[in-house]
């Protein structure tokens, strides 16, 4: 122990430094201004991101309980980089807000439950992780105070999630009952394909697809997307979705290796109907907050399709697309953002003659929603191009044939919203939007993604190394 | 039957009625009610496996915490005195379905399963032990948990307080 609590823990204890410093400042009253308090708060996560590449080293904690290693550390990374993009576009919606400290404090909170998910090697640390990282954000769902659909959001998040954590705990339990532990390390040996088992792994895979969203467990999403503020929208559908995507990886490959016939059988499932079902209700969304929330179930799906070829490559190719989701929905969210900070408009129809008046904005939505379509040349496109190869390498050509005929029926209302934009006429367009420096570089940023990120071999060689 | 298993039978059937009673009540403070009775059923169970600790942090966390807010919140939200709407016939038939099925499929499971003693030590189970091993680091030890719990705790207050704070504004 002594010093290594410190080095391997430093992501945690990075996290928790900026909590307790941002805590420190609401208290004694030293920053007053949002302005001043938002710069601050970016300057230390962007520090936070950059500290993330040095000192990394592998090991093991608490008598295992907590575990990090190359890929975990590229985990967090990606997690404290889309953390403070999504600061970046939130900058126009912090500057009318009276608990500033507060969102950022509770918006790290669930950062650092996704981390020690992340490095949880036990299931109690799993479940704390898992609890850290939704409490707090049902109270983040509430943020806009003078909405009721913002409460009604936290309400259903916290009612729903409970019911989730629920289902969770009780697989928990029969993995205690059976095994007689906890501890990741020793499950593979005590698989024995006892029924008890495989309820109990159906349980917490139902845990799972509650948190990304997966059909049949899809219900909060619309609603709780629709009602949030829109940082904390985008922070539910990229960072929360990718960590938990990440730790399913985590647990499917590494956790419940022995049951990968079960599991092959219960994503092929949920993967048919989550595509199916996310793209045909996307189709008729007129909010575009609802429109994004069932556009990411069905990438979800897309995910969840990667992770069930089993592989090394499918691994890969899964924490690839994360990387290349997060600049494309970030770019959509943050100039929805700025319009709905700017003019409180949220449906499509309020977007017709956006690009007329704001053609630099117009440029980035569209961008994104070509990458969220994976149209080439975008990074979506070779993002969803490795997703679907490594699904193809289960062999299972029904899933793949399903996945690529929705891509199409996706294309369609990705480009009904471009056509609103650039085609359509209004009578009382969105005016042009002034804004601050913070959500043009969070543009930028995400438009480099964009265009680059495709072409970047390098980096998918790199991730696939690291799972080798 | 033993004594021993009489005991048992007699903490399960009040548990299991009182649950009942609580879902199929039409007064929603009787729910309350009914529920405050389960659950020291299930303190009941603990006493009777001697799990002390956790029988009293049941009584202290669930009986006077969890139902004590859950009467707190139905006096503040709703109207107590009033019965509750009665489900309709199918929704019943259909609820009672599902909790039938999901009760078979348990029992099937636990029958089905060969349980395996354990061959770690057994450790007693007294509140001197327990509190060590929650702040101990090694084999077993709890103490990284026992911190996550403190921060989450935290960061539930500082997010309850950020929502009630938004009503005093606006009075």
């Amino acid at each position: 122990m002594g010093s290594e609590v410190f080095i391997l823990m430093k992501s945690e204890w990075a996290l928790m430094g900026i909590i307790f410093l941002l805590l420190f400042l609401k208290v004694t009253e030293t920053i007053k201004d949002n302005t001043a308090l938002f710069r601050l708060t970016n300057v230390l996560l962007l520090l936070n991101f950059v500290f993330g590449f040095f000192c990394n080293s592998k090991g093991e904690l608490f008598s295992g309980m907590y575990i990090t290693n190359d890929v975990l550390v590229l985990e967090k990374n990606i997690l404290n980089f889309g953390t403070l993009l999504i600061s970046l576009l939130s900058c126009e919606w912090t500057k009318t807000h009276k608990n500033l400290a507060e969102f950022y404090i509770l918006l790290l909170s669930t950062l650092l439950g996704m981390f020690y998910m992340l490095s949880a090697n036990h299931f109690l640390m799993f479940y704390l992780g898992l609890e850290l990282s939704t409490i707090p954000l049902a109270a983040l769902a509430n943020f806009d105070q003078d909405k009721v659909k913002s409460s009604e959001a936290a309400v259903k998040m916290a009612l729903s999630s409970a019911f989730a954590s629920g289902v969770t705990l009780f697989g928990i339990s029969m993995v205690y009952g059976s095994m007689g532990t906890l501890n990741f390390a020793e499950v593979p040996e005590l698989l024995n394909w006892g029924p008890l088992q495989i309820m109990a792994f159906l349980f917490l895979f139902a845990g799972f697809a509650f948190k990304l969203s997966a059909v049949p467990f899809h219900l909060w999403t619309a609603d709780v997307y629709e009602g949030s503020p829109v940082p904390v929208t985008a922070y539910l559908s990229v960072i929360s979705k990718g960590a938990m995507v990440f730790v399913l990886l985590n647990v499917l490959y590494n956790v419940f290796r022995g049951y990968e016939g079960i599991w092959f059988q219960v994503l092929f499932i949920t993967i048919i109907v989550t595509i199916i079902v996310g793209n045909l209700f996307a189709l008729r969304q007129e909010n575009i907050k609802r429109f994004l929330a069932f556009s990411s179930i069905a990438q979800v799906g897309y995910i969840l399709l990667g992770i069930c070829s089993g592989n090394a490559g499918g691994a890969a190719a899964t924490l690839y697309f994360i990387i290349v989701y997060i600049f494309s929905n970030l770019g959509a969210f943050t100039v929805v953002a700025l319009v709905s900070a700017k003019t409180g408009k949220e449906n499509i129809n309020d977007y017709r003659g956006f690009y007329a008046s704001n053609p630099a904005l117009g440029w980035v939505m569209a961008l994104s929603l070509f990458s969220l379509a994976g149209v080439p040349p975008t990074a979506g496109f070779f993002g969803k191009m490795f997703l679907v190869t490594a699904g193809a390498s289960t062999g299972s050509y029904i899933l793949v044939s399903i996945a690529a005929l929705n891509m199409v029926v996706s294309l369609y209302y990705y480009l009904r919203v471009v056509k609103a934009m650039f085609v359509e006429k209004s009578d009382a367009p969105i005016e042009k939007l002034s804004f601050g420096m913070a959500p043009k570089v969070a543009m930028a940023i995400c438009v480099i993604g964009i265009v680059t990120i495709g072409f970047a071999g390098c980096l998918l060689e790199y991730i696939t190394n690291l799972f080798q | 039957m033993g004594v021993s298993e009489l005991i048992f039978y007699i903490l399960a059937a009040t548990i299991i009625g009182n649950a009942v009673l609580a879902v199929t009540s039409r007064k929603i403070f009787r729910s309350a009610i009914y529920l405050l009775f389960s659950l020291i059923g299930i303190a009941g169970l603990y006493f009777y496996m001697n799990y002390e600790f956790i029988a009293a942090v049941q009584v202290v966390v669930y009986v006077g915490g969890i139902v004590v807010l859950i009467i707190f919140s139905i006096f503040l939200t709703h109207e107590a005195g009033n019965d509750m709407k009665k489900p309709s016939l199918l929704r019943a038939i259909l609820a009672g379905l599902a909790s039938l099925g999901a009760m078979a499929l348990v029992l099937w499971t636990l029958q089905m399963e060969c349980f395996m003693p354990s061959d770690a030590a057994a450790v007693e189970p007294s509140v001197n032990n327990i509190g060590r091993q929650m702040l101990s680091t090694t084999e077993h030890g709890y103490l990284l948990p026992f911190e996550v719990v403190s921060i989450l705790l935290l960061a539930a207050m500082i997010g309850c307080i950020v929502i009630a704070i938004k009503t005093r504004q606006k009075a």
